[in-house]
Formats: C-alpha cells, sequence, structure tokens
C-alpha cells in the first residue's frame, strides 16, 4: 500500500495501537513483520514469497559466511547471495530490456528472432530489498559486521514496511541492533514523527502530484513540440516533481520508523543547493549513493589505483547506478552524465587545487550545478530518446515550430513551487530540519503543521504510487 | 565516487542536531542512525495543530455547501470496478448500461428496477467512448446477459476517450485499493461535499482567471455536472439546472467543443476513425451475441446547439445507421419516438433528474415493448 492512501492511514493506527500494548518483544516483532508483510501483499498477495526468498537465501549465505573456514567457501557464499538477489532483480526488472536489445542486435545482423511473448510484472520495490538484503551479507563477507543473532530480527530488517518499497535502504549495522531490545516511542517522539510524516505527505501529495506532476506531462507525455520557456518550466517542475516525491517519502517513511521509536537514516539534505556534482550525491538519494560508493565503487578500486582506474570505476558506478533507476537506456544515460560531471569535476579540482570561489563564485558555481543537473532529468523523465532531444532541443531555444504548451497558471505555479523548493535548500544547505525547528516558535510551528495538514486534506490527492516503487 | 565533501563547499556550520549520514563513512558497517526530536512542546503543538486543521477543514466544508454542493460518491474508476466485479460474481445475465454520460445521467437505476425487478449495471463512464468496454464484455464468457449501448455521437465515432483507464484499472486493482475503496465509500466520501474533484486545490486555483498566455488556446474544462451513488446510480446536477450562471457556463463549455481546433482530425481522417469505431464495435457486438446476448443500441437525446453540432458533423446515414447496418443489432432513435423528446436538457445535453425518471419509465417501456418482450422484433 501507499503512504498517500486511506488503507495506510487505517493500517498504520492498527500498527500504533498493537506495538503500544504492553506484549512482549518478540511478539511486538512478530507483529510488526507481519504487517510488513501485509503492507506488501496489499499490492500483489503472490510477491511476497520474493520477500521470502531473498530473505532466507541471504539469512543462510551469512550463516554459511561465518562457518566457511576457507576463503573459496567465503567467496562462493556471498556469490551465491550476489547471483540470487540480482537474478531477481534481473529477471523482474531487466528480462524485457534483455530480450528487447538482443532481438534488436539479432535484427542488426541480419537474424530476425521472434521471442516468445514475454509478459513480466515488475515486483514493486525489488530493487530496494535486493539491495538492502544484499548489503547484509556483502557486509558479513567484508567482515564489517556479524549476522543477526536471530532469523526474526533479520527477517524484520528486510521487511520493515516504513523502508521496505522506497528506502531509505538501510543497512543491516543501522536497524538489526534495534530490535535486540524493546523499543517503543516516546510521546516526543511519536508526535514528531507524526509532524514528519505531515510533511512528507504534504510534498508528495500537494507539491508533487497537485502542481508539479502536471506541468512535466503535459510537455514530457504529448506529441506537442515545447518552446524555450515551456520545456525549461516542464523539466524544472520534473526537479521538483522528483524532489517533493522522493524526499516526501523518505521524510513519511523516517516519521513512520519514529512513531514506532525506530531511527531511520537521512536520505536527502537539501540536494538543489549543491555545489558541485560530489556535493550533489552527498545530498541527493544518500542511502543508495553511499551503497553504490561502498559495495561498487570501492571493490572496483575507488581511487586507490590512478587515475585512469578511478575514472573507469566512476564511469562503471554511475552508469549502473543509472540502470538500477529503470531498465531503459534514458537511464543510462541519465546514469553516464552524473559520471561525466564528477569525472569532470575531479578534473578540475585537481587542476584548480588552490581555487576558493568568493561569495557570488560559490551561488553562480551552486546554480550551475543544479542547472546541469536539469539536464540530466531530461534523460531521467523522457521515455525516448527522441522526446528527451526534442525537450532539450527546445531548452536550448532550437524548436522553431513550437508553439506555446502550459497555462499562465501552470507557469507560474512552477516557478513558484520550485524557486521555493530551491531557495529553501539554499537557506537550509548547512542546517538540519530539526535546529531550525527547535529555534521556531511553537505557534508557528502549530500554524504550519495545520495548514501542511489542511493542505493534504484538500488537494484530494488520488493515491498515486510514488515515483521510486517503478525502481 | 569522492566521499570528502566538495572542495567548493564553505562547509556546514555546526548545530546541535548535526549528524553525519552514510555519505561521511565511506567504507565501514553504518551504525543506527541518530534521529534527535527537536526540543518543543509537542504535545500542545499537536492539540493546537488538530483544532486548527478542524476549523479549516469545516470552514472549506461549509463554504462547499453553501455554494450547493452535497457529499455524493465518488464516480472513479474504483466505483466503476466494484460493478464491473458483479457480471463475474453470479450477474452475468444482468442489464448492463454502457455509454457516456448521457446514459449514466440519464437512466434512473430504482425507475428501472421497479419496472423490471432487476436493477441494471451501470457501467457508462462520462466523456468516453463505450467501445473498449463493449469489447470487454464481449471477451468475457461470464456475461450473457443483455446490453443497453448508447451512441453519442461526438464521442462514439471518435473513439474519445475521457476515462481511458478503467477497465485496466479493475484487471490490475490491488488489495490496497479495493480497501481504499471501501473506507473511503464508507467513511468519507458520504459525509463530505468538498471531497469531489472539481473542488481540489489545484483545480480551484487553476480555473482562477489568471492572465491568458499569448497564443495559447484558452479552453474551460468541463465542471461537475452530476451527483453519484454507491451503485454508481447518477443524475445531472440540481444546480446545473437551478442557478442560471452555472447552466450558462456549463452550455459555455459545450460550445466550445463545437468551434473547430488545431488538433482535431482531417475530415479524411475522422471519417476513417469512424469507420474504425464501426467496425471494432460489430466486431464486438457479434461476439456478444454468439453468446446470445442481447444488445440494443440508443441514441440518447440531445437538443440546442449540441443537437445541430452532432447533426452537422455527425449525420445520421453515415454513422448511426451504418452502425446498425454493420452491427445487425437493434436500435432506438430518440428522433424516432415522440415520446423521447421534449425532455428538458437544461445544457442541451443532459436531463434534469425528475425528466430522467420519467424518460427511464419511458425507454423502458420501449425496449420491452419493441425489442426484449417474449416475441418482439
Amino acid at each position: 500500500m501507499v503512504f498517500n492512501s486511506l488503507t495506510f492511514v487505517v493500517f498504520f493506527a492498527c500498527v500504533l495501537a498493537l506495538h503500544s500494548l504492553p506484549l512482549p518483544w518478540t511478539v511486538k516483532k512478530i507483529n510488526l513483520l507481519i504487517a510488513s508483510y501485509l503492507f506488501y501483499a496489499a499490492w500483489n498477495p503472490p510477491f511476497v514469497i520474493l520477500l521470502w526468498v531473498s530473505t532466507v537465501v541471504d539469512w543462510y549465505a551469512a550463516q554459511g559466511l561465518v562457518k566457511a573456514q576457507r576463503a573459496r567457501t567465503r567467496h562462493a557464499w556471498m556469490l551465491l547471495s550476489v547471483i540470487a538477489n540480482l537474478g531477481l532483480l534481473g529477471y523482474f526488472k531487466y528480462g524485457q530490456f534483455l530480450l528487447d536489445n538482443f532481438t534488436s542486435l539479432m535484427s542488426a545482423v541480419g537474424i530476425a528472432y521472434h521471442p516468445a511473448h514475454y509478459d513480466i510484472v515488475l515486483p514493486v520495490g525489488i530493487s530496494f530489498y535486493t539491495f538492502a538484503t544484499m548489503s547484509y551479507t556483502l557486509d558479513v563477507y567484508l567482515r564489517r559486521a556479524a549476522p543477526a543473532q536471530n532469523l526474526l530480527d533479520y527477517a524484520l530488517f528486510v521487511t520493515f514496511f516504513p523502508h521496505l518499497v522506497a528506502g531509505p535502504i538501510m543497512r543491516p549495522t543501522e536497524l538489526v541492533p534495534q530490535f535486540a531490545q524493546a523499543r517503543r516511542a516516546s510521546g516526543e517522539q511519536l508526535r514528531f514523527g507524526l509532524a514528519l510524516m505531515t510533511l512528507g505527505l504534504f510534498n508528495k501529495i500537494v507539491l508533487a502530484d497537485s502542481f508539479l506532476a502536471r506541468a512535466a506531462e503535459r510537455v514530457y507525455d504529448s506529441d506537442k513540440i515545447p518552446g524555450a520557456l515551456d520545456a525549461w518550466a516542464a523539466t524544472l517542475a520534473f526537479s521538483g516533481q522528483i524532489f517533493c516525491d522522493f524526499a516526501g517519502y523518505s521524510t513519511t517513511a523516517i516519521g513512520a520508523a519514529l512513531c514506532l521509536g525506530f531511527a531511520m537514516p537521512d536520505n536527502f539534505r537539501f540536494p538543489y543547493a549543491a555545489v558541485g556534482f560530489t556535493d550533489f550525491w552527498r545530498r541527493w538519494h544518500i542511502t543508495l549513493s553511499s551503497w553504490l560508493r561502498d559495495y561498487l565503487y570501492i571493490p572496483l578500486g575507488g581511487n586507490r589505483h590512478g587515475a585512469r582506474r578511478t575514472y573507469a570505476a566512476l564511469m562503471m558506478t554511475m552508469l549502473l547506478g543509472g540502470l538500477w533507476h529503470g531498465a531503459n537506456w534514458t537511464f543510462v544515460a541519465w546514469g553516464g552524465l552524473h559520471g561525466v560531471y564528477l569525472a569532470a569535476e575531479r578534473a578540475l579540482r585537481a587542476r584548480f587545487a588552490n581555487y576558493r570561489p568568493g561569495p557570488l563564485a560559490f551561488v553562480a558555481l551552486g546554480l550551475l550545478t543544479y542547472t546541469l543537473v536539469n539536464v540530466t532529468w531530461v534523460f531521467f523523465r523522457a521515455k525516448t530518446f527522441s522526446k528527451a532531444w526534442i525537450v532539450l532541443r527546445g531548452m536550448f531555444g532550437q524548436n522553431a515550430a513550437a508553439k506555446p504548451i502550459l497555462t499562465t497558471f501552470s507557469l507560474i505555479s512552477v516557478a513558484a513551487i520550485v524557486g521555493g523548493i530551491v531557495l529553501t535548500h539554499w537557506l537550509m544547505r548547512a542546517r538540519t530540519l530539526e535546529s531550525v525547528v527547535a529555534r521556531a516558535p511553537a505557534v508557528a510551528l502549530c500554524m504550519i503543521w495545520a495548514l501542511l495538514a489542511f493542505a493534504i486534506v484538500i488537494a484530494q490527492g488520488a493515491g498515486n504510487a510514488f515515483i521510486y516503487f517503478q525502481f | 565516487m569522492h566521499s570528502s565533501t566538495s572542495s567548493f563547499d564553505r562547509g556546514a556550520v555546526p548545530d546541535r542536531y548535526a549528524r553525519q549520514t552514510a555519505a561521511d563513512r565511506p567504507g565501514v558497517a553504518q551504525p543506527v542512525p541518530l534521529r534527535p526530536v527537536p526540543a518543543q512542546p509537542w504535545g500542545r503543538i499537536l492539540i493546537g495543530a488538530v483544532l486548527l486543521v478542524v476549523l479549516l477543514v469545516a470552514g472549506w466544508e461549509e463554504y462547499w455547501r453553501a455554494y450547493g454542493v452535497r457529499p455524493s460518491i465518488a464516480n472513479n474508476y474504483g466505483l466503476w470496478a466494484i460493478q464491473r466485479r458483479r457480471i463475474d460474481a453470479g450477474e452475468g445475465d444482468a442489464t448492463v448500461l454502457l455509454g457516456a454520460s448521457r446514459l449514466y445521467f440519464d437512466i434512473q437505476l430504482p425507475v428501472w428496477e421497479r419496472l423490471d425487478g432487476r436493477r441494471p449495471i451501470q457501467l457508462s463512464f462520462e466523456g468516453t467512448s463505450p467501445l473498449k468496454a463493449v469489447e470487454d464484455l464481449a471477451a468475457d464468457p461470464e456475461f450473457t446477459g443483455r446490453v443497453l449501448i448508447a451512441v453519442e455521437p461526438d464521442l462514439f465515432f471518435s473513439g474519445y476517450e475521457y476515462r481511458a483507464g478503467a477497465i485496466r484499472y479493475a484487471l490490475k486493482e490491488s488489495p490496497s485499493q479495493r480497501i481504499g475503496q471501501w473506507l473511503s465509500m464508507h467513511l468519507i466520501e458520504p459525509y463530505f461535499a468538498f471531497d469531489d474533484p472539481d473542488y481540489a486545490l489545484q483545480t480551484v486555483l487553476a480555473r482562477q482567471p489568471w492572465p491568458a498566455r499569448p497564443g495559447l488556446h484558452s479552453f474551460i474544462r468541463v465542471r461537475k455536472l452530476s451527483e453519484t451513488e454507491a451503485d454508481r446510480n447518477t443524475h445531472l446536477w440540481s444546480k446545473v439546472d437551478t442557478d442560471p450562471e452555472y447552466r450558462a457556463l456549463a452550455r459555455r463549455i459545450w460550445l466550445q467543443n463545437f468551434e473547430p481546433a488545431d488538433d482535431d482530425p482531417s475530415p479524411a481522417e475522422a471519417l476513417k476513425i469512424e469507420k474504425e469505431q464501426i467496425a471494432r464495435m460489430a466486431k464486438a457486438v457479434a461476439q456478444l451475441r454468439a453468446r446470445s446476448v442481447k444488445v440494443l443500441f440508443v441514441r440518447m437525446p440531445s437538443a440546442g446547439p449540441y443537437l445541430e453540432y452532432e447533426k452537422r458533423n455527425f449525420p445520421r446515414a453515415r454513422t448511426w445507421d451504418a452502425l446498425l447496418a454493420a452491427t445487425g443489432a437493434a436500435g432506438i432513435h430518440f428522433e424516432d419516438y415522440p415520446e423521447m423528446q421534449g425532455y428538458n436538457l437544461p445544457e442541451w445535453s443532459h436531463m434534469t433528474r425528475a425528466e430522467a425518471e420519467r424518460f427511464t419509465a419511458v425507454l423502458y417501456r420501449i425496449i420491452q415493448r419493441d425489442f426484449w418482450a417474449p416475441g418482439a422484433r
């Protein structure tokens, strides 16, 4: 089920009530586990089996890793986990993509290959929970962490509903220890958790779905040729939409976990105030970028084997990171562009090691970063390369036949919301939400909370799925 | 990926809630995260916020009720899916109504039930050609009943689908969506008038008198026209009849459609589309009739400029007559029956509720007399 649904409201109220009952801790954990399976089954019950497969394989792989005496045996257990998880991901997420590309390749060499119809439904959140379970086996393999003490704690780590389908991608060392002792949210945690959930849902329902998504759809999902204003407005709208959608999910998830007494990591740190792309990736989808760094970039050699190897590892990481987002070459292009940006930044920093920008240059570099990030969003949002080129040509004023697409209201709402998001990120770039909230007058917090909740109610969200569910 | 802070960054100013993220800890096991709660009187803040939300929502509700809106069931895909499932849950021999808004608003299910003894299944959707829904029924062997298909020419012969996703939604509806639909129908929709897409925040803001963008044709979107009940029995909203200003607005919205638009298909393309729609309908009807399903078309009444537009763009001989000839099915055209004419259609397309009740009885009797009674033609 999605957070922005009436079903979730009732579900979450039941979970909170159950969790507050004076029951033994093990019973409470079993309740949470069952609730999490129900949460997942509410999309498509048979796919719970995939969760079980992923859970059981990694549980036994980690047990095998601990018991193994020889390096080769350890290696085999690790490979079993990686192959099982990537196999699931490959079959369900990339099966059709691989088949289509193979067919195209055969066609290119003159072989007419007609594969059987292959209709696969993508299990929601599979990219997230396979990465979470893989990090468990890999941490044990890399001797960074001991395996969980019992299957219940481990299964709950994999399945815990706040992070299950769209992250934050949690590591076992972040969550499993929290299951060791009885936890119940304090009154303050519960209320602040509810406030975070309100903020997250406001981002999703009001800003992303009600206002920004439409402007992006009208340009990206239509046959019309956009001019510069429409192309930029739609792309900026998407930059705001995807932030509000995904950061909104993460904030809601963090709030939901906090209401139950659990802590989840930050996933976003005001990314549109990033200055440089290294900075951007320290602020955007932090749990994915750090996962890719720890389990892909560093094992590929990281920055320890010379410049050439570093650039190669960087590009490989970003290309695969792009592919992780979706089975389409446009996502690979998105990742590739980010890889090029990161490589260029690295080269520039080596060349101008002593450069320190002044305040104006600092802001200018930040705006340049945001602009270039928007160029990458074109490939992320467009369903095809041809559409991406049309929008890019529009952004650079090259669509002579363009006619206006977005209404004055759309343009104003995109400018106001996205301008507000970017400004907020700059004001908050060196702060935490908690520090600002702690300094705010209680009356102001009360009014803001009420207005956010009221806006959620009157926006009448249609329960649209979060964008990242498809990844 | 570089793991240190950008050298361009002046660095964060530490505060008492500052904490590291995984970005700051490369290549190590990540510890249990910190999740501090800002020091504030959260209990009082929550109580104040709840009271304020209650007041704001009450004010919003009162505002829309004063405008004439009453709580009604949301006319959405979930509601359609509930009715669609009836066919596969033991009511395969039912009478199914398939059309666009005229069949949807102008047939009153309680009147039909009173005359027939059974309540039909209403699967019409406003602004949407019924073709795909007919094809869906044709492919469903569970359905062996009777089907009344409404022809609203501008939608039927153009294949236009404002509500294109209902069938797919019904097939793919998740348990969570089903539960949400039930909860909404029982806890929200019967009590809150503002819970209507026409009064959603974005919709209300978007229809304010913003300056027109040069070069962009401004188009007023269709406003609320109907009220729906739990089994999709629907009628024209009384405000369309009783509020002259609102009625004028509804008429103005229709008039927009009668003017040529940039994205209209060429006459040749329009003809091709018409023929495709008729051919597909003929195929679906043949499938239904092969299972002994009784199929009957009905051309629902329209009036004024709407009727003129339909006659001009979808002449009867080229569309209605061709449809009946291609399908071999029977049809009722309102112009052929004096008792189907002369109704009050405030915005030229739909009847008032009272008129719809009268019309339902008339249409039902015609159908029984001439088509569906034993021995009828």
